[in-house]
């Protein structure tokens, strides 16, 4: 008889033989000259268990471990109106797709309702450690289940398992078949050619991906779709703003070099525009910028102007300027919540020493990072510098006030920022969001971009 | 292994060539040894520096940065600091909290002693213990290269070719430790196909992954590259990969010149699984056969698995012209294991080409030497050990065969043009063995001994040929025909040979 097998990121169908027709019939399937077997993606099986129902094939299906378990699951949330459409229209998929929604609009609760009520072991891949801490807190406050955790210095499994990104593609092979619901929070992440195959070499028949913004330039939801499922449910900021978000206010402040900084600036940046006059490079594309670096693995001067270019960044980000009106803010809030986001670890240090802010970037290690996000959340802590590092779904609750120095202008950055004050606040006080840009430099025109 | 942004190729010609570091780095990777040692108790910040400066007097950075990156492995670096860092910060972060937030100086000096007195210390202590963890701030404590400059070399190449294959979807693997290879290939969880090349002779491992049967993947780069290691170590092999060259399709090419392991000498002999094994090898090198043995041949492709013999025997007797025939007959030992082994060596026997030559040696006491010959190859049984005899009567065996398809080939009749041609000499022409030659006629010759000579030569011969001419003139008599099988000769034409002492002799009337 055919049976199904999980086997290292495929589906084994055993008992077909090189000349079936049913092999090259199956979605999917193809035959393996290297294990004298036929395969399918593991991310088919799904689509392979229905060909082969349809059709009336018996067949063993040893894919889901028979001791697998049941969950009983049940949760204490109250699901908002659009969260319940949410779950309903992707049950409705055959619980296959991906549901777009704002930073802040509580994608986490929408989740943690698909999986009591699909009751199957359930893997939540997510892009960063807070995330990952996030998620299991969550997960562990709802569920009476023991909460299995890949990444972040901890690999052990359980009925339920929250994972990175990184640890799921890592872990794909051997654990692809244990689950029969995968959550991908962030889930343009799986654009990535590496990352994808946290998608395709698990078997899970349920699929929801969680995102604030589905359609991407780089086609990366095409991908999504493909692995994942179609978009099945979206709601956008204006749509849920002022009943469900925060409202929010951005100010800009510009700040001036000072004529040294001015004068070093000027000469870096004229450094970096005459090599790309000489060689007819306009950097108006990313393909002129990705051809810079590549010379400059082999031609000294292209390196030179390349180097120049960071110079002339790192003196705008790190204006002496910028540090002293981050003091005049910090003075204007001393009564409200103050989280600070720049791009640059060395410029986050810097902040962190001058005003004696607890700080986090990629440097600092699982259990402290966890340690000031909590404290700033219960309060100890009233203020947070940190690098891009908590730029994608990070829960920091009663943040009314954040200042961004130093932004590079990519777009999503920019709203999943935003995102983060927008968490509604008890007293409906206004959430406010300072940019602080040099002035006449290359920075300002990426913030008028924005607009 | 090193960080992709340090891979070094050039892509000339549409190829694809690792930048492989040569003697004349040697003075660079020595100078890069000395800047970790000169900064022993210097924090890394200063380190990356004084690194940074060396780049600029190399012709590549990354040159430099790839060296920097396998020497840091044997540096120690660690935190110099008068109180942890981490209870200083969350004393300071709260002591600024107890001042209601530090915006000026003022502020800052306030919340800094507030925190030096709660950790029963001075502001400088504090300030200097803040952030002493941050890895520029580590200062590198102690270095010990495992590497000296010629040894730092071998190994940056090594790890470059291993950094090139990250981006590898397919290798073709050739080794002369065929069963070493196929472990490491298991090991690593990554399958593979035997394929032929070329003319068929040689054989080549093809290494995949189970996902690249549905597309294109790099995701087992990072497996190809640890098998390189493993490869590396053999003293001959060649490896061909396919690299996606951000969706380029390149070629790749490494040898034992290109990369090998710093402090492994490359296993010359093979080792055995079985003393069955290595006592025949001993005993069958010392008969001096027309057949040459050959320790671990290349693998077999048996079904989707590879097998691999023990020995493989090459009969050539033609010589080693590339058109004369030659026979490899693949020889495995079964010795004693378990129901098991022995079912999955029917099993392979099973599924090998056709066109293979097996012979097995199996012991009495397994008692599956029928079943083997039921699978068509041949069979000796031992107990014990191995009788080379029984091997070199199949080995026979093979060879009555090898004559009998050779002089299917030949004509009935064979006229050499020379007027004198030995046996051997016109079998090497026709390339079959002397044996074959048996049962052809040679009307325009007559054979004397093991050479054709033509009547006419003979009686020129005779002519000249006297009894009481001594042995050494009737020998350069010969020689001046071409003939130098003098006794055979001598006897057909009805000369015999007086022996004088232990010197020359005369010819004497039969």
């Amino acid at each position: 008889m055919l049976t199904l097998r999980y086997e290292d990121g495929t589906i084994r169908l055993e008992g077909l033989d090189e000349s079936d027709a049913t092999v090259a019939s199956l979605p999917g399937a193809a035959w393996d000259d290297r294990g004298l077997v036929a395969r399918a993606p593991a991310w088919r099986y799904a689509d392979l268990r229905d060909a082969l129902a349809d059709r009336g094939v018996e067949f063993e299906d040893r894919v889901a471990s028979p001791d697998a378990e049941r969950l009983s699951l049940s949760h204490a949330y109250d699901l908002r109106p659009y969260q319940e459409e949410a779950v309903s229209s992707w049950r409705e998929q055959g619980d296959r797709g991906v549901v777009e929604l704002p930073t802040g609009a509580g994608k986490t609760v929408l989740a943690v309702d698909a999986i009591a009520a699909l009751g199957v072991p359930t893997l939540v891949v997510v892009p960063t450690i807070d995330l990952l801490d996030q998620w299991r807190r969550e997960l562990e406050t709802e569920f009476d289940v023991a909460v299995g955790q890949f990444g972040g210095g901890e690999q052990t499994g359980g009925p339920i398992t929250v994972s990175t990104y990184d640890s799921a593609y890592l872990r794909a092979e051997d654990v692809g078949g244990d689950f029969g619901f995968v959550v991908f929070d962030e889930v343009h992440h799986l654009g990535g050619e590496g990352y994808r195959d946290a998608a395709r070499l698990v078997a899970a028949p349920a699929r929801l991906g969680l995102t604030a913004t589905f359609e991407r330039p780089d086609g990366a939801h095409e991908v999504v779709a493909e692995l994942v499922g179609p978009k099945v449910y979206s709601a956008d900021v204006d749509d849920l703003a002022g009943e469900h978000l925060a409202d929010y206010e951005i100010r800009r402040v510009e700040v001036a070099l000072d004529p040294e900084e001015r004068a070093a600036y000027e000469e870096a940046q004229g450094t970096f525009v005459d090599y790309l006059k000489r060689s007819n490079l306009s950097l108006r594309s990313g393909s002129d910028y990705r051809k810079l670096v590549m010379r400059s693995g082999t031609d000294p001067e292209a390196r030179e102007a390349l180097l120049a270019k960071q110079r002339a960044r790192r003196i705008m980000m790190n204006a002496d300027a910028k540090v002293e009106r981050l003091g005049r803010l910090l003075d204007r809030h001393r009564e409200d919540r103050v989280i600070v986001f720049t791009a640059h670890t060395d410029l986050v240090y810097r902040l962190s020493e001058r005003y004696l802010l607890p700080a986090i970037t990629s440097e600092t290690g699982a259990a402290e990072r966890r340690e000031i996000l909590e404290r700033f959340r219960e309060g100890t802590y009233s203020r947070v510098v940190t690098a891009n590092v908590l730029d994608e779904g990070v829960d920091v609750p009663d943040a009314n006030v954040a200042v961004v120095l130093a932004g590079s202008g990519s777009e999503r950055e920019f709203t999943q920022r935003l995102g983060r004050i927008l968490r509604p606040k008890a007293d409906g006080g206004r959430a406010l969001l300072y940019e602080v840009v040099s002035e006449e430099t290359a920075e300002e025109r990426v913030a008028d971009r924005r607009r | 292994m090193l960080r992709k942004d340090l891979l070094r190729v050039s892509r000339a010609g549409g190829g694809y060539h690792p930048q492989f570091a040569d003697r004349s780095h040697r003075p660079l990777a020595a100078r890069a040894i000395g800047v970790f040692q000169g900064h022993v108790d210097e924090p890394r910040g200063r380190l990356d520096a004084a690194l940074e400066d060396l780049e600029a007097d190399a012709d590549d950075f990354k040159l430099v940065r790839g060296f920097a990156a396998l020497l840091e492995r044997d540096a120690t670096f660690e935190t110099r600091a008068a109180l942890p860092p981490e209870r200083v910060r969350r004393t300071v972060f709260e002591a600024a909290e107890s001042v209601g937030g530090v915006v000026d100086d003022g502020d800052r000096a306030a919340a800094l002693a507030t925190a030096a007195d709660r950790l029963g210390t001075d502001v400088d202590a504090v300030e200097a213990s803040l952030y002493a963890d941050r890895d520029v701030n580590e200062v590198l404590s102690s270095f010990d290269p495992r590497w000296d400059p010629d040894e730092l070399l071998e190994q940056y190449n090594l790890s470059l070719a291993q950094t090139v294959l990250f981006d590898a979807t397919e290798v073709r693997i050739r080794s002369s430790d065929p069963k070493r290879l196929v472990s490491a290939v298991k090991r690593l969880g990554l399958l593979y196909e035997i394929r032929r090349r070329g003319d068929g002779a040689e054989r080549e491992l093809v290494v995949t992954g189970p996902d690249a049967l549905f597309r294109r993947t790099r995701r087992y780069g990072t497996a190809f590259a640890r098998l390189l290691r493993s490869l590396a170590e053999a003293p001959e092999w060649s490896l061909e990969a396919t690299i996606d060259d951000r969706g380029t399709d390149r070629e790749l090419h490494l040898g034992p010149d290109d990369v090998s392991v710093p402090g492994v000498e490359p296993v010359a002999e093979p080792t055995y699984d079985s003393g069955v094994e290595a006592d025949f090898a001993r005993r069958f090198a010392n008969l001096n056969l027309d057949w040459e043995l050959s320790r671990e041949p290349e693998a077999l492709a048996a079904g989707a698995r590879a097998m691999i013999p023990d020995f493989a025997f090459d009969y050539r007797p033609g010589g080693t012209a590339p058109d004369a025939p030659a026979l490899r007959v693949f020889f495995e030992v079964m010795g004693f294991w378990t129901p098991a082994y022995v079912e999955k060596k029917l099993d392979q026997f099973g599924s090998i080409d056709d066109d293979i030559e097996l012979l097995v040696a199996v012991d009495e006491s397994l008692g599956v030497g029928e079943e083997i010959a039921d699978l068509d190859h041949r069979v000796v049984t031992y107990s014990g050990r191995v009788r080379v005899k029984d091997v070199v009567d199949a080995l026979r065996a093979y060879e009555d065969d090898l004559v009998e398809a050779a002089a299917a080939s030949l004509p009935a009749e064979l006229v050499p043009e020379a007027d004198v041609i030995g046996l051997e000499s016109l079998a090497a022409d026709h390339g079959v063995s002397v044996d074959a030659l048996e049962s052809v006629a040679f009307p325009d010759h007559e054979r004397v001994g093991r050479t054709l000579i033509r009547p006419a030569v003979l009686d020129a011969v005779d002519a000249e040929l006297d009894a009481g001419l001594s042995l050494s003139a009737a020998e350069s008599v010969l020689e001046g025909y071409g003939i130098d099988d003098a006794s055979a000769t001598l006897s057909r034409l009805d000369y015999r040979v007086e022996w004088e002492g232990l010197g020359g002799g005369t010819l004497a009337e039969k």
